[in-house]
């Protein structure tokens, strides 16, 4: 089971979903009947992409109410990776959306709400590195770091949200509960990159974890041996 | 839009996408085959330092 859930093993499940959701999104999807024709082909991995960042911020979020709780350096170090990989997925939803922007809309950018409040995520997560850097006291940086992680996920709800109760924005709500809002074909592409997006963020995450933790090894050897 | 014109797009964004990927994916394994290196020596170092003070 172990070796089911180690990083290489995530690595792999997550490479052979993601190139069968790929195939299955250019070769049994068909192309979108609506206006965005084939620039919808950016959604079967943007999409999950956006997921999996809201999906990391959370985890951070449970880290870090988890450090409060029991001050654990392992959940501050979980906390702190899964911010550093939320802002990755993040900046990836970004790029990929303003291409996919410019091809639907005619524009790189739009101030409505998903985009902005998705911008707002990645402002709030990037002063988390600010604040990560500037209190330099361990256990102090680690506190501080769990309450902004806490307080920055505010957002993260309103981001998901943002496109059902702000409805004049430009960005489409595709999946609602209950509807797909996709036909099959599409809907299974899509739902196989999302398992190897998720996939790739436990990779991601088991691997970061990992090397944090031979980075605080490091450090408590070089205090052992004075240097 | 035609096909030809949104593919130009869809191969934008999936090399993006690839291109984060694949970068991050070799900073991580690089940073963590140094690390485990550093520990190693670091252990090495500490053992040798115990085993001389011990012999005092």
């Amino acid at each position: 089971m172990k070796k089911l859930t180690s990083a290489p093993a995530l690595f792999a499940a997550a490479g052979a979903f993601l190139v069968a959701g790929l195939l299955l999104a250019f070769l049994y999807a068909p192309v979108d009947a609506s206006s965005m024709g084939f620039s919808q082909k950016i959604f079967y991995y943007h999409a999950p992409i956006a997921e999996t960042a809201l999906v990391a911020f959370g985890i951070a979020f449970v880290a870090a109410i988890l450090y409060l709780r029991d001050p654990d350096p392992k959940w501050d170090r979980l906390s702190y990776v899964s911010v550093r990989l939320g802002l990755l997925f993040s900046v990836m939803v970004m790029v990929t959306g303003m291409i996919w922007g410019k091809a639907a809309w005619d524009a790189w950018w739009a101030w409505e709400p998903r985009l902005t409040t998705f911008l707002i995520v990645c402002f709030l997560y990037t002063a988390y590195f600010v604040l990560r850097q500037v209190v330099e006291e361990e256990s102090r940086r680690a506190t501080y770091a769990a309450v902004f992680a806490i307080v920055a996920f505010i957002d993260v709800p309103i981001t998901f949200f943002a496109t059902r109760y702000m409805p004049e924005g430009l960005h489409p709500v595709v999946i609602r509960a209950g509807d797909s809002g996709m036909e099959g074909s599409m809907f299974l592409s899509f739902m196989i990159s999302m398992a190897g997006m998720t996939l790739l963020l436990a990779a991601l995450v088991r691997a970061d974890v990992a090397a944090a933790r031979l980075k605080d090894e490091i450090d408590d050897l070089k205090t052992r041996i004075g240097g | 839009m035609s096909i030809e014109e949104g593919a130009k797009f869809v191969a934008a964004a999936y090399a993006v996408i690839l291109a984060v990927v694949i970068a991050y994916y070799a900073m991580s394994a690089r940073r963590v085959s140094a690390l485990t290196r550093d520990v190693e020596l670091l252990k090495a170092e500490v053992e040798k330092r115990e085993a001389v003070s011990s012999g005092d």
